[in-house]
């Protein structure tokens, strides 16, 4: 697993803790500026404050989809001009437009973001500054928007008969909608959807295969953060009288960016502390270069923002939150290590063999058909991974996938659950097609996997890995998360019934360390709970004994029979053909992609086609070969 | 018809420019997956760099070699100094680091240069008439030296053992290290590369498109956004889209209107990017230089 | 000894995965490891070759401590790796792979790059024909002996060799063996690591069987097929499925033996 920037997320240890006093803090900072600072200061503490909106949506952007925006100020720009035109054209008053700018900016996020967000990493950056530009320009073009010289005359905001004209007065005017922000993304940072988020992050297959649908939830931070771009737009244009084209200039997209970056973006409150380290410095640079050079013009601060930009990123990746989280550290003494391999094993529950486990209400009766495949197929360039393979799984069995290594079983199982699209074939679950669409449709439809090469979320503790899998079986959206009520006493079941699958897969005492620190084996058990969280009717197992020791493999299979006893229908794949062969109530057998045979372990044991191929022949043993061709359909 | 051919001409010794700068992209993204931000900003250098050259008396062509030179330095030093030193490169911090360099380097020429923007000498002064198309000497310039460098750089590529080699790291990093192939030294090589070939796009375009601290801007867009017509993973690619993306841009100029000029080359990405990720002259998304 | 290795640890981030590994092989032996997936094989042979920094323990090189080299410096110094997967140059020509596979040896003697090639050919004569193509159109066979052939155009010393037997058909998995049987022959160390006991077995002078990051079992092949651990399926896994497999003559006798079993 590669180190990425640190992101925000929950079940993080002491995140929560870690951004409540954050915020505490510069609520603090913010609030006693106007008692100690001079008029100037305290002029560019409202730009830090109006500025601090944007970044924070950024750094929500950045944080919880890992996504980079260097267009958020073609955001900014939209808000800061249909306020400016509501109160200037349309003789709006103040608050009913800023209503209206952040819903027309909403809605331009929604319009930009749907063919966007299909885009990744660099591609989405530099098609979101293309955006931007493309604002900057439609603004320069618009005579309606005053081109060049843009819109004059935006009053200062009236509340209560009240002016807003002082830098002091504006200032405290704002203190409170920067702290509702981040309130706000602060709550939503810990919800379910930021759960989700993280864990995209972290694995986006194994999120969308519990069911996270990760478009949708890009598009919905995509717009949120160009919500909080909007809200700082309209601050702006009241604040500066006059908005022109330069709104939705890259460089002030870079100033957003640099603000994210070094409050650090795994942190919500830092947004605001970077804005105004940033505004701060661009005064002082403004002041300071023009003096050190004589005749220096122009936006010559920008060199301290390059250096900034670029040595925060070698040498402090997490920003200035990082000093503080690991300064936390030290003084707390961190006592987390990685829990060695000897240090024995997952003890699942032992309890005799057939008590049904996770039976519930509607789960199909034993014998249903639930997954038909059909004619699945998969060609790599030239070479056919999966050739015409047909399966079908009832409810309340156990099927097992199984063939030498390379003989597609893998291939089959991302086909199946949509991690990869077929070349031909129909995949159909409990009655949904879902070949070739995502994962999460898969999910859907009652049905998830586990993974032959871990797809653990790293940055999450076992109990936070394991939550995700209840994503599906919880509701609270963006919304219900960012008002925080009602949300919270779905969490608190999300979190019991988590614990409760952790205790029965013998993970108890793990649920609150990371999972990367846990053995590979137990990490397996993990995945195994993180799907079992989901509920499915039909769960998918690829080598879930790898890796275990001779008790936990006992241990499992016991497992699997009972939730076989509940009406779960597994499919597994797995390399330990014995247990295998014990466990499974029909086996497939796959050889270059061909399922040469299909029957219960007895059939398949004395199948001569599967000793044959299977079980490998001597290549200077000619006659078994040619038996082996000839027994191959 | 002969506005047209006017526009063509200008169009493609325009795209020649964005195929040059393109090239860099492709240059470096390929080895070490960085979307070098700064690109355009080695353009906007080395233009910059030759006309104070020429201003304190020295030869043109002296001014021009020591403009590539110089900002081929400045790529090598980049990559010392920011992209080597971070161990673990994401899409999040490449772009970040990029950008902070690009950022440094814009107010950097602000400081030295001023805010003025100035042409370079053309290395043919005049223009001449062909059939009615008015053609300056600069542009043939252009499309000659853009076509040379561009076929050296792919020459490079398809036949010296070193740009096999750096193929070799874009395609298979892990098999690469294994057989000896140091990736550093790979990444500092495409730096090199991307800066002179900057540069030169750089030099080539100053007489006529002029050259600013602000320039490298919308340069390096440009010729992301061809390199990205192109795929980013083919030099012949990034020719192609260059091209492309100059033609298109100067029709709609021509015929729409100039202020929409670059909204065109946005535009075209976006489509590009959501319709055909692997570009529009891509076949596969396997690794190609 | 051509390679040896003692008291290797190594892993991924704060998480161990090797613990404590001891391994030989002398000149012209082939040493297989085998063990299940997740036993830490391959992270093994990463940590030989410097893909993967070792924590703690030695390795030493034909008497050289090469401990802690990067894979650049290792391959210069006589060690090969021939990764999982293969991992060959797709849009470089067959020709173009092999020429990088000596890329560690471009200033050395014309001549013997020129030996290397000749050896690599005359044991791969099917890539012959395909010198010009594009290594990625090559079948899955193809490409691993192309990736083998790589490997040897480094000269190396000792060939250490991920999965080979990974996609392939039993009986290119039966070419691909008999080749490395022949290079040791011709005095070259290999160190193989696979699933496919039962290949591996019929080829190898040593076998080391690894769980769960260590060796647990070693010895020769003949040995260890009887031991009880192995052929009673005692250690679970792949292994002792294939192994079964192995300890059979004919395959057919070891289907109805796993089926007495039960």
């Amino acid at each position: 697993m590669t180190r990425r920037l640190p992101r925000i997320g929950a079940h993080r240890r002491r995140s929560r803790r870690g951004d409540v006093i954050g915020i505490a803090v510069v609520a603090l900072l913010m609030l006693a500026l106007p008692l100690v600072a001079s008029s100037s200061v305290i002029n560019v503490g409202v730009y830090a404050l109006i500025y601090a909106l944007a970044a924070l949506g950024l750094s929500l952007l950045m944080g919880l989809a890992g996504q980079v925006s260097l267009g958020q100020a073609g955001f900014f720009a939209i808000g800061a001009y249909t306020q400016a035109v509501l109160v200037t054209r349309y003789e709006w008053s103040g608050l009913p437009a800023s209503v209206l700018a952040v819903a027309v900016t909403m809605t331009a996020a929604l319009l930009v973001g749907l063919p966007l967000l299909r885009l990744r990493g660099h591609y989405l950056a530099l098609a979101t500054l293309g955006f931007g530009i493309i604002v900057t320009v439609l603004a320069t073009e618009s005579d309606f928007l005053g081109a060049t010289s843009g819109i004059f005359g935006i009053t200062k905001p009236e509340l209560n008969n009240r002016t807003y004209n002082s830098p002091t007065e504006y200032y405290l005017l704002l203190v409170p909608v920067v702290l509702l922000g981040l309130w706000l993304a602060r709550n939503i940072v810990e919800s379910r959807i930021g759960r989700a988020l993280g864990a995209v992050n972290d694995s986006e297959v194994a999120a969308e295969s519990l069911g996270v649908d990760t478009f949708r939830l890009r598009v919905q931070v995509f717009v949120l953060s160009a919500a909080y771009a909007s809200v700082a737009g309209t601050a702006f244009a009241h604040w500066l009288g006059v908005i022109n084209p330069n709104a939705a200039n890259f460089p002030l997209s870079v100033k957003f960016l640099l603000m994210a970056v070094l409050g650090g973006v795994g942190s919500v409150y830092g947004a605001v502390v970077g804005a105004f380290a940033v505004e701060g410095l661009d005064d002082g640079l403004r002041r300071l270069i023009p003096e050190l050079l004589p005749g220096a013009v122009g936006e010559v601060q920008l060199i301290g923002f390059g250096i900034l930009l670029t040595t925060i990123m070698i040498f402090l990746p997490g920003g200035l939150h990082q000093l503080w989280t690991g300064a936390r550290r030290r003084m707390a003494g961190d006592t987390s290590a990685p829990v060695p391999e000897d240090e024995g094993e997952a003890r699942l529950e032992p309890v005799a063999d057939d008590v049904p486990l996770l039976a519930r209400e509607g789960r199909p009766a034993p014998g249903t058909p639930l997954l038909e495949v059909r004619g699945l197929t998969k060609r790599f360039g030239g070479v056919t991974a999966v050739d015409d393979f047909d399966l079908t799984v009832a409810a309340g069995e156990i099927v097992a996938l199984i063939g030498p290594n390379g003989a597609g079983k893998t291939t089959a199982f991302n086909m199946i659950s949509g991690a990869v699209p077929p070349t031909a074939g129909e995949v159909t679950m409990a009655g949904t097609r879902v070949e070739g669409r995502k994962p999460h449709v898969f999910a859907r439809a009652g049905a998830t996997r586990t993974f032959q090469n871990l797809q653990i979320f790293a940055s999450a503790t076992v109990l936070g890995n394991v939550m995700v899998g209840r994503h599906l079986r919880s509701r609270s959206g963006m919304l219900g998360a960012a008002l925080v009520l009602p949300a919270r006493r779905e969490e608190r079941a999300v979190e019991e019934s988590a614990r409760e699958l952790l205790e029965l897969l013998g993970l108890g005492e793990d649920a609150d360390r990371l999972a990367v620190d846990l053995p590979f084996g137990r990490q397996r058990l993990v995945e195994i709970a993180r799907a079992l969280a989901l509920d499915p009717d039909l769960l998918l197992l690829d080598e879930p004994m790898a890796g275990l020791s001779g008790t936990e493999r006992r241990e499992l299979a016991r497992l699997l029979r009972r939730l076989r006893a509940g009406g779960m229908a597994i499919v597994l794949v797995e390399h330990d053909v014995e247990a295998v062969l014990a466990l499974a109530d029909r086996v497939a057998v796959l050889e270059d992609g061909v399922r040469i045979a299909l029957g219960t372990p007895d059939e398949v044991r004395h199948d001569p086609a599967v000793i044959a191929a299977y079980l490998g022949v001597e290549p200077e043993d000619e006659a078994a070969t040619a038996a082996a061709e000839a027994g191959t359909p | 018809m002969t506005d047209l051919l006017q526009l063509l001409f200008a169009g493609l010794s325009q795209g020649a420019v964005y195929a040059l700068v393109a090239i860099g992209f492709v240059a470096i993204f390929t080895v070490s997956g960085v979307i070098n931000l700064a690109q355009g900003e080695f353009a906007a250098l080395a233009g910059l760099v030759a006309i104070s050259a020429v201003g304190s008396g020295l030869p043109l062509l002296a001014a021009v070699v020591l403009a590539v030179l110089s900002v081929a330095l400045v790529a090598v030093i980049m990559e010392r100094l920011v992209i080597f030193p971070v161990k673990r490169m994401t899409t999040l911090v490449s772009l970040i680091l990029t950008l902070g360099v690009s950022t440094g380097l814009k107010a950097l020429m602000l400081l030295v240069y001023g805010p003025n923007a100035e042409g370079l000498t053309p290395l043919t002064p005049g223009s001449f008439s062909l059939g009615g198309v008015s053609i300056r000497y600069q542009e043939l310039w252009i499309l000659l030296i853009a076509g040379v460098v561009s076929l050296a750089v792919y020459w490079f590529y398809e036949r010296t053992l070193a740009g096999k080699s750096l193929r070799a790291c874009a395609e298979q990093p892990v098999a690469a290290r294994l057989v000896g192939i140091s990736l550093t030294k790979a990444s500092l090589l495409s730096f090199l590369i991307a800066g002179t070939v900057g540069a030169i796009a750089g030099v080539l375009a100053s007489p006529i498109y002029f050259t600013s601290w602000e320039s490298g801007l919308t340069l390096g867009l440009k010729g992301f956004v061809a390199a990205t017509l192109g795929g980013l993973i083919s030099v012949r690619g990034a020719v192609l889209g260059g091209l492309l993306l100059g033609v298109l841009e100067t029709l709609t100029a021509g015929y729409i209107s100039t202020g929409l000029r670059d909204a065109v080359a946005f535009l075209l990405l976006i489509i590009v990017l959501v319709a055909r990720p692997a570009g529009i002259f891509g076949r596969t998304a396997e690794a190609r230089v | 000894m051509s390679l040896e290795v003692r008291g290797l640890h190594a892993g991924y981030g704060r998480l161990a995965v090797l613990h404590g590994i001891d391994l030989t092989a002398g000149e012209g032996e082939l040493v297989a490891v085998i063990g299940a997936n997740g036993a830490g094989k391959s992270t093994l042979l990463r940590a030989l070759s410097g893909l993967l920094p070792v924590t703690s323990g030695t390795v030493h090189l034909a008497g050289t401590d090469v401990t802690g080299y990067g894979p650049e410096k290792l391959a210069r110094t006589g060690l090969a790796h021939v990764p999982e997967n293969r991992l060959v140059f797709p849009s470089l020509s067959v020709a173009d792979n092999l020429v990088l596979g000596g890329y560690t040896r471009r200033r050395g003697p014309a001549a013997a790059r020129k030996e290397a090639r000749d050896r690599a050919m005359a044991l791969f004569p099917r890539l012959e024909p395909r010198l010009e193509q594009a290594a990625g159109t090559l079948s899955g066979g193809e490409q691993q002996m192309l990736a083998i052939a790589r490997g040897l155009m480094a000269q190396p010393r000792v060939l250490v060799l991920d999965e080979p037997s990974v996609g392939l058909a039993p009986r290119l998995v039966g070419e691909i063996f008999s080749a490395l049987g022949q290079l040791r022959d011709d005095g070259l160390t290999l160190v193989v690591v696979e699933q496919n006991a039962r290949a591996a077995f019929a080829v190898a002078d040593r076998v080391s069987v690894m769980d769960r990051g260590r060796v647990v079992l070693e010895g020769d092949p003949a040995a260890l097929s009887t031991d009880p651990r192995v052929s009673g399926g005692f250690l679970g896994g792949g292994f002792a499925a294939d192994a079964d497999a192995t300890t059979e003559a004919a395959p057919a006798t070891g289907a109805t033996r796993a089926a007495d079993r039960r």
